[in-house]
């Protein structure tokens, strides 16, 4: 079974050819782990490289993830069962006040399928309830986003909270979002500014290696 | 003539305007911003308000970005500022009427140009969707996308008729239709139409209309300056085009920055001339007066 064929389903956006060519490649025998590095991976890295190119946008991203699930809910429970070690736990959510996400699942489906661990806390979401899942979870990095100039002020919020639990030093942040820069993520002593998925994938795979 | 006309006219090199809504000015005078969204008459106070305080060169009447959407059935949510809850449902709760009031009011009251924001079709559709599902349908259904549209181009023509007839002027936010958001051809396919429908029809009665959209709109900019719309409201300013542009200095300055930080991107922003000197997007409620004050003053000079 030539994976390649998984990936293109994956960049073309093609779920049923997705399951398909998935329960084929597991009939033939390939290794779990093998369809989901080289094919499901590899698409949405490839869909990843097209979005920051500006060849792919939000929709595009959006269909490809869905396309991703439709083969990795196949070979999730096999790979479970083969207890593979997350490369990196990661709390992500919306700070409050804002219900945009679109940003943040981008982000969840590209850091899940570079093989990190992603506690999905959504949008909206109070800052007590991040400070308890960083207390809870542990994760190595807290993934703030925000759409809105009337929202990004709670990132803020967040990490003095974490200062004031003394949780700051135990876990890496980093911000996402249109109204967001990198001056804005010094000025409110963030670990990390990603101006994409792609971006915030590659400062996740950064700060988890410490 | 005003400045803002003047600079249309190519008359005159700089007119000021920092994105200042209503949560910025209600938070000014400490009052609870779900009473200013939801009250012409005290939305219509906080925004006066503004503009005694910093003598802009325009006013824009801007609650926040659902108020069509909550119209048509959307449910919204303080906490404190207004955010989207749900796609569309039979729970329809119009605050047009607030705007509209507002409007009279400062329209009466003010002597520079007055503006009303709306939203444009493409991203009105999306919130009666939901967002997700909007941008999805965009590739996989094209009729229920298209309806949607139609069905928020329809509102926008009716609310449209009723600001007109206070000859108030228009800015059309389509923040959705940013291409950090969709491509440059969906954009085309989808959201170019209702924007011109609206845009002829604003221009037909005289009045100037405006285009806002904020994140990435590089890519877009060649095909938004077809629109012929009078004003275009851009994160990045830096590309040349024949409609007069509005911007130059980024919210994060505004919010953060130095006033020598300010100063600098504005300008940098003057070689754009003729230009409305503008933050990129609305100002973040807290950023200070002083901050505002510095841009006004670099605009005023």
């Amino acid at each position: 079974m030539d994976l390649e064929k998984i990936k293109k389903a994956v960049v073309e956006m093609n779920e049923n050819a997705t399951r398909e060519l998935v329960n084929l490649a597991l009939k033939e025998k390939v290794e779990p782990r093998q369809i989901l590095e080289k094919g499901l991976i590899a698409g949405m890295k490839e869909v990843g490289r097209l979005f920051s190119c500006q060849e792919y946008f939000v929709p595009e991203v959006l269909l490809a993830s869905e396309t991703f699930y439709a083969g990795f809910d196949i070979i999730n429970p096999m790979l479970k069962l083969q207890k593979i070690p997350p490369k990196s736990k990661v709390v992500i959510g919306v700070v409050e006040g804002d219900i945009h996400d679109i940003g943040k699942n981008i982000v969840k489906v590209m850091a899940e399928a570079s093989g990190h661990q992603v506690i999905d806390l959504g949008d909206n979401v109070p800052v007590s309830k991040f400070i308890e899942t960083v207390e809870k979870e542990k994760p190595d990095v807290l993934a703030l986003s925000s759409l809105m100039t009337t929202t990004m002020m709670q990132m803020e919020v967040v990490i003095k909270q974490l200062e004031a639990k003394n949780l700051r030093k135990k876990v890496k942040v980093i911000v996402g979002g249109a109204p967001v820069n990198q001056d804005f993520a010094n000025k409110i002593n963030a670990d990390g500014y990603g101006k994409d998925a792609a971006e915030a994938v590659n400062l996740i795979e950064k700060l988890a290696r410490g | 003539m005003d400045k803002i006309n003047a600079v249309l006219k190519r008359e005159r090199k700089l007119a000021v305007f920092p994105i200042v809504g209503a949560d910025h000015c209600a938070r000014l005078l400490n009052i609870d911003f779900s009473e200013v969204a939801t009250d012409g008459k005290k939305l219509a106070r906080v925004l006066e308000y503004g503009y005694q305080l910093y003598k802009y060169d325009m006013v824009l009447v801007f609650s926040d970005p659902y108020v069509e959407a909550q119209a048509l059935g959307c449910e919204i949510e303080f906490k404190p500022y207004p955010s989207l809850v749900t796609a569309k449902t039979n729970k329809r709760f119009d605050r047009t009427s607030v705007i509209i009031e507002a409007a009279g009011i400062l329209k009466k009251k003010v002597d520079v140009p007055i503006f009303v924001s709306i939203k444009g079709p493409f991203s009105l559709a999306s919130f009666l969707v939901g967002i997700d599902k909007f941008l999805k349908i965009l590739l996989k259904d094209e009729n229920e996308a298209k309806q949607a549209i139609d069905e928020a181009l329809e509102f926008q023509l009716r609310y449209l008729e009723e600001l007109l007839s206070l000859n108030v002027n228009i800015f059309l936010g389509d923040p959705v239709a940013s291409a950090s958001v969709i491509s440059p051809n969906t954009f085309q396919k989808y959201a170019y139409k209702p924007l011109q429908i609206l845009i002829n029809k604003i221009k037909a009665k005289g009045l100037i209309a405006g285009i806002h959209i904020c994140g990435e709109t590089k890519p877009l900019v060649n095909i938004l300056d077809t629109l012929t719309a009078d004003i275009l409201s851009i994160e990045d300013i830096t590309p040349k085009t024949k409609t007069i542009k509005m911007g130059g200095v980024s919210t994060q300055t505004i919010l953060h920055g130095t006033k020598a930080k300010i100063r600098a991107e504005a300008q940098i922003a003057l070689e754009q001339a003729p230009i409305i000197l503008a933050t990129s997007c609305d100002v973040p409620p807290e950023t200070s007066s002083e901050n505002i004050k510095e841009l006004i003053k670099y605009g005023q000079k």
